[in-house]
Formats: structure tokens, sequence, C-alpha cells
């Protein structure tokens, strides 16, 4: 049986983060307008933050979505519910397609283990398996760049060389949907060349790509198409050409 | 179908279809128990990244705690050694088994925080790892029962594949009691101090050091003490002698219920569980 073209289908979807522990009633009216954060509220009792309200969304192959808006309108949430991470209160999220979400490269690294360890267990939480990261493990290895230093423990590492081996070690997977909270840069300049022709190729690949981003000429460089997220609240699918129109707002 | 290549998350639809998708997480996660295996030796490597000894080390402990207390025990109670010592070495193992499983049920979603919220691994799945971390920690100290059993001559009596009946009962109820107190530790960050607590008081109260023979008025809370069964599954065939049917009766009936009622209070709790993180 053919599987399902790639989708990503949103519906009305509304997601509230609950605040245990914290009493926001009187922080409540301070910041009920404020125009960083999502909007706070009270339902059934508990204190909770509206992160995301009613927003619909329907992505194809081919997609390439730029997420923008203010810190805490949403994008980071938008996507992690994307990657299944978290359940809505309101609405439908479905994804057709395998997905990868590159949300923090720092996922499952363990300072104490080997370059090689983390290796295995990154590609293990992705979902490969062992045999399949055997197979990439010579390609990742020779991607870090970082030799001998692999069979050290990643708290010998510098950050920069940290970052090489998350980024490899990440973007190591075969996906459709891929999410991304900014475009990664990570290494030196001679590296970020490598990294990006690296993960470009992995965009190729992927049949729909959400990136979230405050950089304007990233979105135009990359997506076709853009949304604006605003307290939770998010704008329509737009073509990629009206951006300024968005960010102008 | 919650397969790799299909993600379906909604909203509240009702009680049904909260079970259904707890059910779907179930499946899920025994699809995915390489992963826990994964994760779980990883963990105990980890761990013990450098110390010579490994998880040995524990073994070692409790093999010096097994003669401190064997040697002394016996005399202060005047029971033979090579009746007592065996006896301590083997309940010592295994109540451990169950104090690590439950214990570190409390830190199972605490510590998987940053996985679940931005993948969509079955939560379960962190529970089994939990699970799995003390099986590979009891196959360390197995040396000790081994060792026992043959410097004693119990293996000529031992029950084997009855012992391994009562070690799946003894996994099957601490598992569901590692879900219930990971639950529980996500959300009110007191409990592992209480389960810890509890543990303790349970370890001086269960016949691990002592043989339940003398408890003469004391009988009825000792068959209400679910420790004592959980052990006794294990360790009286290992010891060659018989296990009363009312344990099996006990265990398989604690672990039905507590399974029903854990996985209800999963069902209901599992959308949430994330955000208490």
């Amino acid at each position: 049986m053919k599987p399902p073209p790639v989708s990503i289908t949103c519906t009305d979807l509304t997601l509230r983060f609950p605040v245990y522990g914290v009493d926001a009633k009187s922080l409540k009216k301070a910041l009920a307008r404020a125009a960083v954060g999502g909007r706070l509220g009270r339902h059934s009792g508990v204190t909770d933050v509206t992160a995301l309200q009613s927003v619909s969304l329907k992505l194809e192959a081919g997609d390439r979505l730029g997420l923008i808006g203010h810190n805490g309108s949403g994008k980071t949430t938008l996507l992690r519910a994307l990657s299944g991470a978290y359940e809505p209160d309101e609405g439908v999220i479905e994804v057709q397609g395998r997905i990868a979400a590159l949300l923090d490269l720092g996922l499952g690294i363990d300072p104490s283990a080997t370059g090689y360890e983390n290796i295995r267990l990154r590609g293990r939480i992705a979902g490969l398996t062992a045999k399949e990261i055997d197979e990439r493990m010579d390609e990742i290895a020779a991607f870090t760049g970082l030799g001998p230093f692999l069979a050290m423990p990643v708290k010998t590492y510098s950050a920069g060389m940290q970052g090489r081996l998350a980024f490899a070690a990440a973007t190591a997977v075969d996906c459709d949907v891929l999410l991304m909270d900014e475009w990664i840069a990570v290494g030196d300049a001679e590296f970020q060349k490598l990294a990006h022709k690296r993960l470009l190729k992995l965009v190729e690949r992927a049949g729909i790509l959400v990136l979230a981003t405050h950089e304007a000429p990233l979105l135009k460089l990359y997506c076709n198409k853009v949304m604006r997220l605003d307290g939770g609240i998010a704008s329509e699918v737009m073509d990629i050409r009206r951006v300024d129109e968005l960010l102008a707002t | 179908m919650d397969t790799a290549t299909h993600m379906l998350r909604t909203g509240q639809r009702g009680t049904l279809f909260q079970l259904q998708m707890a059910g779907r997480d179930l499946r899920n996660s025994f699809g995915r128990l390489g992963l826990a295996w994964s994760l779980a030796w990883h963990d105990v490597s980890s761990r013990y990244r450098g110390s010579i000894l490994g998880p040995f080390w524990i073994t070692l402990s409790m093999g010096l705690m097994t003669l401190g207390i064997g040697f002394l025990y016996a005399n202060l109670f005047a029971i033979e050694l090579h009746i007592f010592l065996p006896y301590v070495a083997l309940g010592i193992v295994f109540f451990a088994v169950m104090t690590g499983t439950i214990n570190e049920g409390c830190d199972t979603f605490v510590q998987a925080a940053g996985i679940l919220s931005q993948t969509s691994l079955p939560m379960l799945t962190f529970v089994w790892r939990t699970v799995f971390r003390n099986l590979i920690n009891l196959a360390h100290h197995l040396v000790i029962v081994v060792g026992v059993l043959i410097f004693y001559g119990y293996w000529r009596t031992a029950d084997a594949p009855m012992a391994l009946l009562g070690l799946v009962l003894m996994v099957a109820n601490a598992s569901w009691l590692s879900l219930l107190v990971g639950i529980a530790s996500a959300r009110f960050r007191d409990i592992p101090q209480i389960v810890m607590s509890v543990m303790q008081f349970a370890l001086f109260m269960s016949p691990v050091f002592w043989k339940p023979g003398r408890l003469k008025d004391y009988q009825a809370f000792l068959d209400l003490n679910p420790f004592y069964h959980l052990l006794e599954a294990v360790r009286a065939p290992l010891l060659g002698t018989p296990v009363a049917p009312g344990t099996y009766l006990f265990l398989v009936g604690m672990a039905v219920a507590g399974w029903l009622v854990t996985f209800l209070i999963f069902a209901r709790t599992r959308r949430r569980i994330v955000h208490y993180l």
C-alpha cells in the first residue's frame, strides 16, 4: 500500500499550559494585554497560559513555512505541538510522514559519554535502529571532523566541538517533515559552510519544512510561505512575497 | 495508527478516547522496547563510567552487608548460619530490585523532560527504561545469589523456574508502582521523599533481615504486607521451600488491580504529564 502523501493538518488547535504552583491571579490583569507572551487565564481552578489559540494550518509536500512573531508568541510551542510532544486542549493535529524536530541540539547529549556513544544515543532517540546508526556512523563521524576526539567524553570538548557533534548527530536522519527553531549555525566559519550545505540537503529531501525565525533574510531564502503568530493567534498562511507586509504590522 | 509516519494528537474527547490513546502509548512503547533497553544500558554504563568495578560496587557492598548482618543476626537470633546467611543474601538482593524500581520511578518522567517535550516517543518507554535499568543491576547482583546457593548447597533443591515466575510477578508489580510514583512525582515534587521513606520503612518491616516464623501475634500484619509476598515468591523457591498459594493469589490480584488503577490514572493524566515537568 502506498503511504499517504506527506502533510500537516492543524484544525482549531488550542493549547494551554497549566502553570502549577503559581497563583497568577494578581499577575493576570497586569499581563492580560502585554505585547509579549501568551495570555494568562484560569480554567477549572488552575492558572494557565493560552499559548496557541485556534490555529488552523494545512501544509503539503513542497511547502516551506516560515513562522514569525515576538518572543513568547507561540512559535516554539507550535513546533513542539507539531513534533507530537503536546496534546492539544482543543482541535486536532495530524502529521503524515516521519518527523524530525531540530528544536534543541543538546537533546539527549550526555556530557560524560563519548562522542560515539552520544551519536548512538541521539540516533536511537530520533528513531533510528542500532543497525541504521552503525551504517551511518562513518559518515557522521567524518562530518564532525572530530577524528580521535570522538572516543573521548563530550565534556572535554570545546563548545564549538560540542556543537559540531550535536549537529552532525541530529541531522543524520531521514525525514519528511523537518521542524526547526531558528536556522542552525554552529562551529567555525568553515564548518558553518559545511553545516549549511548539509542542512539544505536535509530540507530538500524533506517534504515540508517549518522554520521559526526572527530573521527576514532567512525566510526569503528558504521559505515559500509565511505565517505570523501574535499571542498565540495565527495570521493566515501567506506567500513569502508578502512577508514585509506581515513584519511591518 | 501511530506509527513513525503518522502522528495524531487531539483535544479532549471523553474517557474512552483517553483510554484508547493510553493503550496506543502502551502498544507503541512495546514496539520500542529496544529503545528503552538502549537508554537503560546507557544509564548504567554512564553512571559507573571510569570506575573499575562499575555496578559490582553495589554488589560488593551488598555482599559485605550480607556477611555482616548474616553473622551478627544469626548469632542474635540463634539461627544456624547456613540457614540464615543465604536467607539474608537473597532478601537484600531482591528487595533492592523492588526499592530501586520504585524509588527511581520517581525520576522517570522528570529525567526524560527534555525528550518528552520535543518528540512523540511513548511515555511508557521511560517506565520500561527504569525497569530495565534495575534488571541490569540485578544481573550483576546475581553473583551473590549464585555464590550463596552454591556455597551452602541450596542449588540442589532450588526451584529456578518457580523463582523466575516470582521474579516476573515482582517486576509486574514493581513496574506499576514505578509508573504511579512517576506520575505523582512529576506533579508533586514532595513525593520522592515520601516514597523513599516508605521504602526504607518497608525494608525494616518486611522479613528481609529476620525470619517470619518468630512473629507470633502479628502474622496477620505480615500477610497484608505486599513486600513480604513479593519477596517470598522469589526467595522461597530458591531456598527450596514451597510458596503458599495465597502468596501467588495475592500477587496476581495486586498486579491486576494495581495495573488497572494505575493505567486509568495514566490515561487521565497522560496529556498533562509533559506540562507537569
